[in-house]
């Protein structure tokens, strides 16, 4: 592609007229374009030096805005915020401000999609071009109809608003800001002196709503009083003539809807249809639980230590595994399917290989050991070789001198594929005539538990409930897409570098694809920029481990979002059936539980989600009689596995919105139900498996209780707009990876040659606080201070294996090892100490800094750790490595958590009447996870799992159709923005163990979302007299459940 | 084509297709890799570099657009004042987790207060509404932001 930047408007008009020729303003709609597979000009004819194109002029009744102005320069204008003031106000809602430094009003206006068409519209725009016949000015309105016209959109002449005029601009998006436009409405009335509608001038528009004034509705308003206006016929009318159309995120009936309702209620009229529902919160009077503290660094300054990789992190200087860059290093792409299930017919990669700058291309051809991989099992090829299952299955990767040659070498790999007829659903995969995923059928698995007489429960029962809870296809969006490194050095080991979350077990299943021991491999895994689980399988290591070995050159490669969205795993979505029973005293009294899961193409973890989604079924309630049972079923969609909370936030969604329906059924309190039916300590789990000591549910529950949230304004709120509800949830987290599973742990502390005390640990910093953690707790076992420990992490060439960063298992991993190894590092420690001072080893301590005499006060240091250091060889600095199993009961009847940790989550939402989307105002989040190790830490993880819960509630899915994602990146896959976050968060901890507890703390990985759905949907509940039970909720059900329910 | 433009305060040139996106000029061609890439299309503000002083998403900035352009990257502001002390108080905050976001939300956070030096907590989360954290839930990266601004008004009056 060219690009010319001709400095007049006239060479702009002689060069826009040639074919292949396109203008560019600010270029941000129209790179956009490319990403979807538009084609790119021959030439592109660059606006941006044309200086007529630019400024505002303040005119005497209208302004001249240069259609090169950008938006924020528009924002900036003191011209537009007190001359138009709906305009100024529209600005701040489209885009963000980066955007909007770049984005111009030309670009707005001729893309024909802007966000601002329908504000131009009502504050009658007229648009001027120039065009080989000469200049010309139209209304906006005008152009819009016609727009076939040949030239460049010059200016816009901008009426000023009567400084009177009642306006409204609203958007609505898929979340609260940054978003796709659903749809935009404006309007703007002049009043007369009486209060009468003089003009009334409407317009909807924005993304794919076409911007279009609405006559009807117009003439309906003009020469009534402002008053006395039927906003009941209004919005009738709104509803007749809005024209909208539907995508795969929106109905038509929808964006109808929600536009007739802005324009309503943002013109100041009422809803019609609409009742007011009488939402309110329980009183409670009951006490916290003592010892409870509020988390934050006002209130334990002490308790408040920067983390060692912070300072860094925030100066971009920390190096993660995909920012490395060396002269020879390779560029690596791969080539993936694009068809959702096909057998592959034959692979030519020769063309390709022969391109210059190729240096290696690899395929299923090149793998020498078992080309199957999968953390359970192993059934996902490296590269495929006999079908593709899904359209991100990798088929061959290419290492080239630049990512340009690797791309254009992908397009000159040859693949004949016979299309194969594809599963879409779970559903439809288990019908005898499905066609088979793997060859083995599309059961993955099958599951089957039970406690007691279910039906008989059911039989004593008062009230039971039924309701099927759909969940989402959440993807973990870490900022950090996969990707890595990779190098053979002269040695001949493998140095693999890419983010993972267990560098052994990615050793060993790299060892079993390559056929190369696994001594012959290292890998690193940290620092991982976020993960969530999402890295836990393997993902671009085989791949980088390949093109490495084949081409002796190092290679890097990382995934664009567009390929991670297409390629990486997602949570499994779910559909849980669920029916509850209740005795006439408020006691359960039968519990079944059927739940569909869907794996996509391959295991993965799928059948551990399964499994632990049907531990977590009962949630931390006493139920005689249950039954609960579990199915995985092969699909095309894509492919799924770990995900933060692994399946136990779906069904403590389900069973804790029952309890509130259950509540609401039987005339009981939230409180009331749950307090009856609680979990006590030593009981047993609902399969009768041993629960350790230490059960905080009653705490929990009365912390819930006393929270000031349920005195809070509750019910419909005086701008007639958002009807205000508290809700809550108890939350019952696992910790550890179960009874069944081999779940190996361990460390190393050591001193190192620089004198630090090193914690090594074959577990990854992803983000959430290992290394802090580290410090924190050698630090507090040794005596000496956070700055004297340096974790050592991420590598299996420098630390033990310590098992999996995952399934909350790190905090008690860290804990463990160090409380295993410390007697004997310590008592080492102190004997070499003792040996160069010549002194008795037993009158010295370890202490902040170096060694001490023990028992005195004295701040003196008789020997730092560096002298220490600095006086032994290599071979005579104190080590010690402990290895041991995770904590886990001898339940084996199924997979069943011994360490658990507790958790009430609150919420106070609001709901829109005017669009149904949901707002959550309060958030506030008590746990019960023993001693806090390190409050940043443990805050960030219940906060940061808050948001995460979030969005899974309200915002975040993958919808596939076809077997092909809807959406391909963070433009439609919505993420929760700053303001979808709770606008309050509040963490509570409460850190006592039993005196028997021999678990120490908990981990709070997975702690902080597993209530949030449950508690948010149970807010909705008591806002709307509605219990949402498919996630994301759809506003639009919302909407429909307000004006239905009488 | 050839661009000239000034990187971080030096006279830079070079030479690609015009449309390549700036974040690919910095992370291949220039390997400075304190900018971050996460979704390419100006979505989630990983990218943001200063041009002219105003924040940008390098993704969606082609070669030829800073033609004559002064490009601040994050490595760029090692020795800026009011950067430092942003740093400083995000860092002390503990106010990011991962990350990977973190030089993204420092740009936004500089741009908003070079220009608007004490902003209301409303306006410092409008002016975040385009960068994308996935592990934090943005309150420690409020609270940083907030202590940001009281630092910067005690320093730097």
């Amino acid at each position: 592609m060219q690009v010319v930047s001709p400095a007049s408007l006239s060479d702009a008009l002689a060069l826009q007229s040639q074919d292949g020729n396109r203008l560019c303003a600010g270029g941000t709609a129209l790179q956009l374009e490319w990403t979807k597979g538009l084609a790119k000009p021959d030439r592109l004819v660059s606006l941006a030096s044309i200086s007529e194109l630019k400024g505002i002029d303040a005119g005497l009744e209208s302004l001249r805005v240069g259609a090169l102005t950008t938006l924020a320069d528009l924002i900036r204008a003191r011209d537009i915020s007190v001359a138009l003031p709906l305009l100024h106000h529209a600005l701040g809602k489209i885009a963000a401000p980066s955007i909007r430094n770049q984005a111009t009003l030309g670009g707005n206006i001729a893309g024909l999609s802007g966000c601002l068409l329908p504000a131009l519209l009502v504050l009658e725009a007229k648009v001027a071009w120039l065009t080989p016949a000469g200049a010309t000015e139209m209304p906006l309105e005008n152009w819009l109809s016609g727009h076939s016209l040949n030239g460049i959109l010059t200016h816009a002449m901008l009426p000023s608003q009567g400084p009177e005029d009642r306006w409204t601009f609203r958007k609505i998006g898929l979340r609260a800001a940054f978003t796709p436009s659903v749809i935009n409405v404006a309007a703007r009335l002049s009043l007369g002196a009486e209060g009468d509608v003089l003009s009334a001038r409407i317009a909807v528009g924005g993304g794919i709503v076409a911007p279009v004034r609405l006559s009807e509705a117009e003439r309906f308003l003009e020469g009534q009083a402002l008053e006395a206006v039927d906003w009941k016929g209004l919005h009738a009318c709104l509803m007749e003539t809005i024209a909208a159309p539907a995508d795969a995120f929106r109905s038509a009936a929808y964006r109808k809807s929600v536009a007739a309702n802005a324009l309503v209620h943002g013109l100041g009229g009422e809803l019609p249809d609409r009742k007011v529902y009488r939402a309110c919160a329980p009183e409670y009077d009951v006490v916290p639980p003592e010892g409870e503290l509020l988390l934050s660094r006002q209130e334990q300054p002490n308790a408040w230590h920067e983390r060692p990789d912070m300072a860094a992190k925030v100066a971009g200087r920390l190096n993660y595994l995909t920012d490395v860059r060396k002269p020879d290093m390779l560029v690596g792409r791969i080539l993936r399917a694009g068809l959702p299930h096909a057998r592959i017919l034959s692979l030519d990669t020769s063309v390709a290989e022969a391109l210059p700058g190729v240096v290696s291309v690899v395929t299923h051809r090149d793998i020498k050991g078992s080309n199957a991989f999968g953390i359970v099992i192993q059934d996902q090829p490296a590269l495929c070789y006999d079908k593709v299952r899904h359209c991100g299955d990798p088929v061959a990767a290419v290492a080239a001198i630049d990512a340009e040659t690797a791309e254009r070498a992908l397009s000159l790999i040859r693949v004949e594929y016979e299309e194969l007829e594809t599963v879409t659903d779970a559903q439809a995969a288990l019908l005898p005539d499905a066609p088979f995923v793997h060859d083995n059928g599309n059961l993955q698995r099958e599951l089957h538990f039970s406690r007691g007489d279910a039906e008989a429960g059911f039989r004593r029962a008062a009230h039971v409930i039924e309701e099927t809870y759909v969940t989402p296809r959440q993807m973990h969006g870490f900022m950090e897409t996969e990707g890595g490194h990779a190098y053979v050095d002269e040695d001949g080991l493998l140095h693999v570098f890419a983010g993972g979350q267990h560098g052994a077990r990615d050793r060993l299943q790299l060892a079993r694809i390559l056929a190369m021991p696994e001594e012959r491999i290292r890998v690193v895994t940290s620092p991982t920029g976020g993960a969530f689980g999402g890295k836990d399988e393997l993902t671009v290591q085989p791949v980088l481990a390949l093109l490495a070995l084949k081409s002796r050159r190092p290679v890097r490669l990382q995934l664009s979002r567009a390929e991670s969205v297409l390629a990486g795993q997602k949570r499994n979505p779910m559909s849980i059936r669920m029916k509850t029973a209740i005795d006439s005293e408020g006691k359960l009294v039968a519990h079944e539980v059927d739940v569909l899961a869907e794996a996509g193409a391959y295991a993965s973890l799928g059948p551990g989600v399964l499994e632990t989604a049907l531990e977590h079924a009962a949630g931390p309630y006493i139920i005689e009689n249950v039954r609960t049972s579990g199915r995985l079923a092969y699909t095309n969609n894509g492919t799924c596995g770990a995900f933060r909370g692994f399946g136990a936030n779906q069904l403590t969604f389900a069973i804790e919105c029952q309890m509130d329906k259950l509540a609401a059924e039987c005339g009981l309190t939230a409180l009331e139900i749950r307090r009856r039916n609680l979990r006590k300590p030593t009981d047993a789990g609902y399969l009768g498996q041993l629960v350790a000591p230490t059960e905080r549910s009653e705490e929990m529950l009365a912390a819930a209780g006393a929270s000031k949230l349920w005195t809070c304004p509750q019910g419909p709120q005086p701008d007639g707009e958002w009807i205000v509800g508290t809700g809550m949830a108890l939350n019952y987290q696992g910790n550890g990876l179960g009874s069944v599973v081999p779940d190996p742990a361990g460390g190393r502390l050591s001193l190192s040659k620089t004198g630090m005390i090193e914690g090594g640990f074959g577990l990854d910093e992803l983000g959430q606080g290992l290394l802090t953690l580290v410090k924190a707790t050698v630090a507090a076992e040794l005596g000496c201070a956070r700055q004297d420990v340096e974790a050592v992490t991420g590598d299996t060439a420098a630390a033990p294996d310590s098992g999996s960063t995952t399934a909350s298992r790190g905090t008690y991993v860290v804990w463990a090892t160090t409380r295993r190894a410390a007697p004997e590092f310590a008592d080492k420690m102190r004997k070499a100490a003792g040996r160069i001072l010549g002194r008795d080893p037993d009158m010295l301590a370890l202490a902040p800094g170096g060694f001490k005499e023990r028992g005195t006060n004295s701040g003196d240091l008789l020997l730092s750790f560096r002298q220490l250091a600095d006086e032994l060889d290599e071979g005579e600095l104190p080590s010690v490595t402990v290895a041991y199993e995770f904590p886990k009961n001898d339940y084996t009847a199924g997979n069943a958590r011994l360490i658990f940790a507790f958790g009430a989550a609150l919420a106070r939402v609001a709901v829109s009447r005017v669009t149904g989307e949901v707002r959550v105002l309060d958030l506030h989040q008590h746990t019960a996870a023993g001693p806090v190790m390190d409050l940043a830490a443990y805050l960030g993880q219940i906060e940061g799992g808050a948001v995460q819960g979030l969005g899974f509630t309200l915002t975040e899915d993958a919808p596939m159709r076809d077997a092909r994602y809807m959406t391909a990146n963070l433009d439609t896959y919505m993420l929760p923005g700053i303001q979808d976050s709770a606008r309050h968060m509040r963490v509570f901890a409460l850190e006592s163990l039993d005196a028997n507890d021999a678990y120490g703390p908990r981990g709070v990985g997975e702690l902080g979302i597993g209530a949030v759905t449950p508690a948010i949907a149970n807010a909705v509940f008591a806002a709307t007299g509605h219990l949402r039970t498919v996630t994301p909720f759809q506003p639009e059900e919302i909407l429909a459940a307000l004006v239905e329910r009488p | 084509m050839t661009t000239s433009f000034t990187l971080n305060g030096q006279a830079c040139s070079l030479t690609c297709q015009p449309e390549t996106p700036l974040v690919k000029v910095l992370r291949d061609e220039l390997a400075m890799t304190a900018t971050k890439e996460a979704c390419s299309i100006g979505r989630c503000g990983a990218c943001l570099v200063l041009i002219n002083g105003k924040a940008a998403n390098a993704c969606l900035t082609m070669a030829f657009q800073i033609a004559g352009a002064d490009v601040v990257t994050t490595e760029g502001l090692e020795n800026d004042p009011l950067a430092t002390a942003i740093r400083l108080a995000l860092a002390e905050e503990n106010a990011f987790q991962c990350g990977y976001c973190a030089p993204g939300f420092v740009m936004a956070l500089v741009a908003l207060l070079k220009e608007h030096p004490a902003p209301s907590e409303d306006e410092i989360r409008a002016s975040l509404e385009g960068n994308i954290c996935r592990c934090t839930g943005y309150h420690s990266i409020m609270r940083g932001a907030l202590a940001a601004v009281r630092l910067v008004q005690e320093t730097m009056k």
